[in-house]
């Protein structure tokens, strides 16, 4: 069931990396439509590792992306199915095991009647829709793109760690809600890099940092880097402000989306001390 | 930083990201400062009683630019022996002294666990169960402070 859960994992970023790198709607659609899916699956897999009492991590192989035809790396999704099939023999929960392989099944018929599209999502060119920024604009860019892209595929993983691990209502609301809105930043970073010629696949994530052993220190410190967070898409604002007037105004709106973060972490940090103090 | 497609090939796909299954030796280069570590693994083989580099793998705890940083380095010091690993080393750290801390502290990060990482493997000839040599830098890239996020609201 380990081997199940990191295939799981590595096929559910194989297919979001697909679907923000594919420019036809319906191919977009479908292909965020399964990752979800798979992503679903991976959490239900990690469930029934817990309940069995068994320990896992959220090590990876590195996933090669680099198409220059979409139909290539779908080709790659389907031998990951395929894969996953097969791994399924050693899930003893029925059900779940039903769940997934019909959902599998579906998926490899479904992704074969997606049509074929050339892949511009690694060309480098580094311009976003027709929006004319100078050079130090751009790097600025592609470096926050790259920084902030993992952070928040580390941030998912952390939170539904946590959460996985956690039986406290309250905390958990928090986390689901973190967990929903760093899929949108991350989806929303990754069809920019996509679009500017720079996809890439977020680097796998260390254990120490969502096997955490200080709750509140690690929300303490996560305040912190929201804060940090927050200025960074400032600056960016900034910066691109006197280019272009629509980026500036998505930089605004992630920033002000950090505010929310910042105020539910506090809520869960003082949730914590007082469960804390309660005993 | 400057941006080219050579640097974003290393943010994009870093050379050797990611920890290796039973390890000949783990290093640990850290930041005091923030908390920030490059972590070395390393499976060795050697020839004449000199180790040298069969494979290395890294995980990074830190900012972009020590991923390109790493992705560099471990390049840089595949199918080496460790002498030369050590002439790497000096090398990285010497042209460091003309770089600002806080970009040097990144590259600083990487050398430092890669020192680790081959001192561990020798240590561990006399002490198989030596737990990771840890070293921390010199150069500091601490960010500006940030304010205590719990005071700002209990001021607010």
């Amino acid at each position: 069931m380990k081997t199940l859960l990191v295939r799981t994992h590595e096929a559910w970023l194989a297919t979001l990396m697909a679907a923000l790198m594919s420019k036809k709607t319906e191919n977009k659609r479908v292909l965020t439509e399964f990752s979800d899916i798979l992503w679903r699956h991976f959490t239900w897999i990690e469930h029934d590792l817990i309940v069995r009492g068994v320990d896992y991590d959220y090590d990876r192989e590195n996933i090669p992306i680099k198409v220059e035809r979409l139909g290539v790396l779908i080709a790659d999704i389907v031998r990951r199915m395929n894969d996953l099939e097969m791994l399924l023999v050693r899930c003893e929960d029925e059900a779940l095991k039903d769940r997934i392989r019909t959902d599998l099944e579906y998926m490899r018929y479904a992704l074969g009647k997606l049509e074929d599209e050339e892949v511009t999502a690694f060309d480098m060119h580094r311009t976003y829709r027709d929006i004319e920024l100078d050079k130090e604009a751009t790097d600025a860019l592609t470096l926050f793109l790259f920084e902030e892209s993992y952070k928040e595929y580390e941030l998912i993983m952390i939170y539904n760690y946590l959460q996985a691990h956690s039986d406290d209502a309250f905390l958990n609301r928090i986390f689901q809600i973190l967990i929903d809105e760093s899929f949108f930043h991350l989806r929303s970073f990754g069809e920019m890099m996509a679009e500017m010629g720079i996809l890439g696949v977020p680097r796998v994530i260390h254990q120490s940092l969502y096997k955490v052993s200080d709750i509140e220190k690690f929300l303490l410190d996560g305040i912190e880097e929201e804060i940090a967070a927050k200025e960074q898409c400032k600056e960016l604002s900034d910066a691109v402000a006197s280019k272009s007037d629509e980026l500036a105004k998505f930089f605004d709106f992630i920033n002000y989306q950090e505010n929310y973060h910042i105020e539910l972490m506090r809520d869960a940090v003082e949730h914590f001390r007082k469960k804390q103090a309660d005993g | 930083m400057q941006v080219d497609p050579e640097l974003i090939g290393h943010m994009a796909n870093p050379n050797n990201y990611g920890s290796m299954e039973e390890p000949d030796a783990i290093g640990i280069g850290e930041n005091p400062e923030n908390g920030e570590k490059v972590i070395i693994y390393l499976k060795v083989e050697e020839e004449n009683g000199i180790p040298r580099i069969e494979e290395i793998r890294f995980q990074a705890i830190a900012c972009m630019t020590t991923v390109v940083a790493g992705s560099i380095i471990t390049k840089e010091a595949e199918k080496i022996d460790f002498p030369t690993a050590e002439e790497l080393i000096a090398v990285t750290l010497g042209m460091l002294e003309n770089y600002p801390p806080e970009e040097a502290a990144c590259s600083e990060m990487v050398a430092v666990a890669l020192k680790a990482a081959m001192d561990t493997y020798e240590a561990k000839k006399s002490d198989p169960e030596i737990p990771a040599i840890v070293y921390k830098i010199e150069q500091s890239c601490t960010p500006e402070p940030i304010p205590n996020p719990l005071e700002t609201k209990e001021n607010a």
